[in-house]
């Protein structure tokens, strides 16, 4: 049996990143700088191939399970950002916990290349895994969380797995490629069945309803950078991995079963996000909670495939997911990112009051961030993403912009809460640290708000 | 002259920033005076319908462009906000804080922008961008007692009318493939199947901003908290952003969904007349009163565009601008009142003929102009809304009665407030006030020089109207 060959360049930005971690485990005092080069090394390696052709390796037939094209390797930057990012807010750090988060950056870069059902989960676990410790913090909270991400994980990626071994055995394949055609001829009931098990479990990293409950217990508990980490990155995974089943794998074949358990999904995450979110007396609680609500939002361009003319256009339905996904973490990582300057822990809102005079710089990012969220300008980025999504769904599904509608007006009564504390309450001390990372995030931020192209072209996905 | 486009939505922004950045409430007076005379200057060289347009892609995929175009409708509107931006930025300049200036060049710019706007992706951001810095004027400048209930609804009501409006926005965006508005308004709208969901939805939104009954209730309460700068935007502006975008916008891109729902928005817009006049009979609070005399002043403005034909469409905007030059007058009169009697309750006042002659004369030359005295400009709008009532015929006939019933009873609750605050013997409150000072007076001769004008002269306005696109 002849082996095939490997496009070893398209798999650059893993081996990067795979490197860093294992450099990271050794390098004792220099770890935090290895690992800091090394990501940045992946992340330049994930954008000088999202500027060259489309590479595919890993073929079976006409089928690839690993492609490097322009999204995946943006996608694949933005994790080495992030996690650089979060390097960044660690403050000191030993080289076990520098190597755990590289490990997971390894899984992220994967995850937005596969386009196999395996491929996927493996990558969603690799990015996952690593955390499983990093939540912990010593003590009988950070056990709690672990124990508690330990849990919530596991029974999802079993759910998950279990759905992909339905779709598998209804189509006989794990490619996406294959499974478009064979889906539709597949009996309805198993196809059903495995993709309500399969989104549901996936839906979980993305701490949608009604695997969301882990979300505000672990952020929560977790150190911030961490939480950081989860709110952004990971999140990232969450939705990447959602999209692309249903995009490059369920769409064509079995559009209208995944619209509608993505439309409950998301109406359940838009409901019960914002509900809660609304009674949230801490920041950390606050985020979390409305960061369920957002990945509502996420999920429900593609709920859109529940109707005819949704399905019309499902790479529509695609990009705007992705593009409100992108926006979404970028803006939860400058509000966690900022919050870790001037805190320790996440604490309770109106211990934030007058931070705007205490700390001006990480305030602003915040501030940024927290109107972006709640979708108003001038922080034009959190805009644009509603924009993206609205647009789409006003064509495809208005029922369902009418619900993320009523969701961004919920949303805006504690986001303003949080803002106007910031800008006019008073009592915080703080002195802000890692002032370069705040600076760097609020630049991003401030690009995609000016620039929204940076972000809208490299998420338009076609098919 | 499309750079002076840019300049005119631009400089009240650059103002705004170096405003709060500089602390120094003249920077903003500048900037706000160099944006009148960019908007003055719009007219000149213009070609027919559209006068001048600008385009730079912004983000193609999500069709947003940075387009902007001016023409006869909304040109009027944008010297309107331009020149109360001046009014009120001078205003706080002599007493209230930079960032108050910051904040309300923030509101004039955004707003401009909204008038300004062609493609309706930047419109939508525009009329977003208004909300944040007028919660900040209400919310930290208002009113101490009711300030944070008031900015809190302002916020929910405007942030849930925008994006139904946003959502009506792309969905006409969708089906035409284009997001100019001047396209899809020369391509005739929408589709006819989708103009009433797309009518619909404009108009829930603009309804809330302009407002209309039942959706009004946020805008007693913001005027009443938010400081006299505030109200005047509230007023002279922000109601703006609701009709302009009625008439033009949702009118333009779904005429046909704006003829079907015409019946429904005349009644609304009749209730809300007559309910506003009843409700200012039994108010006691200058502000509150003003501000629900609005309420049914901008129902005159719906019911004028909802009768569809051209004269209605022509009041509307008339009265539009009207009631843009009066109201704020009367804020900004209102305001001065309560700054030197520290109340506002009509039953504490009185006299104030005697105490202050000429704040009482301004006080009532205003009220007469919003009670739609013949000669001023509350007048003709009024007049011809009930005539483009008439016109229509049949039960129409009804909403024009109640339109007269309600410019009665319009009559009857301003003078029942001029008898409260000027006449009878001067009330404690009022004894010894202050009278009015020079640059409250060169602050004021604006609105009522054009309230005159407008009353005296209505031709040219009409005919300005005439000639724009709609």
């Amino acid at each position: 049996m002849e082996s095939q060959s490997i496009d070893h360049a398209a798999l650059l930005p893993l081996y990067l990143a795979a490197a860093t971690a294992a450099v990271a485990l050794f390098a004792g005092r220099a770890a935090k700088a290895a690992t800091m080069i090394g990501l940045a090394a992946s992340g330049a390696a994930a954008i000088w191939l999202a500027a060259g052709p489309t590479r595919r390796t890993f073929a079976v037939d006409d089928w690839f399970s690993f492609t490097a094209d322009e999204t995946a390797m943006g996608l694949a930057a933005l994790f080495a950002a992030l996690t650089l990012l979060v390097a960044a807010i660690s403050g000191r750090t030993e080289s076990e916990y520098l190597f755990l988060l590289a490990v997971s950056a390894a899984g992220g870069i994967t995850l937005a290349s596969s386009r196999d059902l395996i491929t996927l989960i493996v990558a969603v676990e690799t990015l996952t895994v690593p955390l499983y410790v990093l939540v912990a913090r010593p003590g009988r909270d950070g056990a709690e969380a672990g124990v508690t991400f330990l849990i919530a994980s596991i029974t999802a990626s079993a759910t998950a797995l279990m759905g992909a071994a339905l779709l598998y055995s209804a189509a006989g394949t794990v490619h996406f490629a294959g499974l478009a055609p064979a889906l539709a001829e597949a009996h309805t009931g198993l196809v059903a069945a495995g993709t309500a098990l399969l989104l549901g479990g996936l839906a979980f990293k993305l701490a949608a309803a009604p695997l969301h409950s882990w979300a505000p217990l672990v952020l929560e508990r977790a150190p911030l950078p961490i939480a950081t980490y989860l709110a952004s990155a990971s999140k990232l995974g969450g939705a990447i991995a959602v999209i692309w089943v249903v995009h490059f794998g369920l769409a064509a074949g079995a559009g209208a079963e995944a619209g509608l358990v993505l439309a409950v999904l998301a109406v359940a995450s838009i409901a019960v996000g914002n509900i809660g979110a609304l009674v949230q007396r801490r920041t950390v609680g606050l985020l979390a909670w409305s960061g369920i609500a957002h990945a509502g939002y996420v999920l429900a361009p593609l709920a859109a495939l529940s109707t005819a003319s949704g399905r019309e256009n499902p790479a529509a339905a695609a990009s705007a997911a992705l593009a409100y996904a992108v926006f979404f973490v970028l803006l939860e990582a400058g509000a966690f990112a900022s919050l870790t300057a001037v805190r320790d822990d996440g604490g309770r809102i109106d211990e934030l009051g007058g931070l705007w005079r205490a700390a001006p710089g990480p305030a602003t990012v915040l501030l940024i961030s927290v109107i972006g969220l709640a979708g108003l300008p001038p922080a034009l980025a959190g805009t644009f993403a509603k924009v993206a999504i609205l647009e789409w769904l006003a064509s495809a599904a208005l029922w369902m912009a009418i619900v993320v509608v009523a969701g961004a007006v919920v949303g805006l009564a504690y986001y303003l809460r949080l803002a106007r504390t910031v800008l006019l309450g008073e009592g915080a001390r703080a002195r802000p640290r890692f002032t370069v990372a705040v600076l760097a995030a609020g630049l991003v931020l401030a690009a995609a708000s000016l620039a929204p192209g940076l972000v809208l072209e490299f998420t338009s996905m076609s098919q | 002259m499309g750079l002076i486009l840019v300049a005119a939505v631009a400089l009240p922004l650059a103002g705004a920033v170096l405003t709060w950045w500089l602390r120094r409430s003249g920077v903003g007076v500048a900037a706000a005076a160099l944006a009148l005379a960019a908007v003055a200057l719009l007219p000149a060289a213009r070609g027919p319908g559209w006068w001048h347009r600008v385009d730079y892609p912004w983000a193609p995929s999500i069709k947003l462009d940075f387009a902007l175009t001016v023409d006869g409708v909304s040109w009027p509107l944008a010297l309107l906000t331009a020149l109360l931006g001046l009014l009120c930025c001078i205003h706080n300049a002599r007493t209230g804080p930079p960032v108050l200036t910051a904040l309300l060049l923030a509101v004039q710019g955004a707003s401009t922008a909204v008038f300004l706007a062609d493609n309706l992706i930047l419109f939508f951001i525009a009329f977003e961008a208004v909300l944040l810095p007028m919660w900040a004027v209400v919310y930290r400048y208002g009113d101490p007692a009711t300030r944070r209930h008031a900015a809190a609804k302002f916020a929910l009501f405007t942030v849930a009318g925008s994006l139904l409006m946003a959502t009506g926005l792309f969905a006409a965006a969708a089906d035409t493939g284009t997001a100019s508005l001047a396209q899809i308004i020369a391509a005739g709208g929408v589709d006819r199947d989708l103009s009433l969901a797309v009518f619909t939805l404009l108009a829930l939104g603009f309804a809330v901003k302009a407002p209309l009954w039942p959706l009004h209730s946020w805008l007693p309460d913001a005027h009443t908290a938010a400081p006299t700068v505030g109200s005047v935007l509230l007023a002279g502006v922000l109601l703006k952003l609701g009709t302009y975008g009625l008439i033009r916008v949702a009118g333009g891109l779904a005429p046909d969904g704006a003829a079907e729902a015409a019946g429904a928005l005349g009644v609304l817009a009749a209730i809300g007349i007559i309910v506003a006049s009843l409700v200012c009979l039994g108010q006691g609070e200058i502000k509150r009163l003003i501000a629900y005399s609005s309420v049914g002043h901008m129902g005159f403005v719906v019911l004028a565009f909802a009768t569809g034909t051209e004269a209605g469409v022509r009041a509307a905007l008339f009265a539009n601008l009207a009631h843009g030059l009066i109201t704020p007058l009367l804020f900004f009169l209102a305001g001065a009142l309560k700054d030197r009697t520290r109340t506002g309750l009509l039953a504490e006042l009185g006299g104030l003929r005697l105490a202050a002659p000429a704040l009482a004369g301004l006080l009532g030359f205003a009220s007469l102009a919003s009670l739609g005295l013949p000669g001023l400009a509350g007048f003709w709008g009024e007049a011809f809304t009930v005539y483009a009532a008439v016109e229509r015929g049949g039960a129409w006939f009804a909403l024009a009665a109640a339109a007269a019933l309600g410019a009665f009873l319009t009559a009857a609750y301003l003078l029942r407030m001029l008898k409260h605050v000027s006449h009878g013997p001067p009330a404690p409150a009022v004894e010894g006030v202050a009278g009015t000072s020079r640059t409250e007076i060169a602050l004021w001769s604006p609105l009522v020089a054009a309230t005159l004008a407008l009353g005296l002269a209505p031709g040219p306005l009409l005919d300005l109207f005439a000639t724009g696109v709609l």
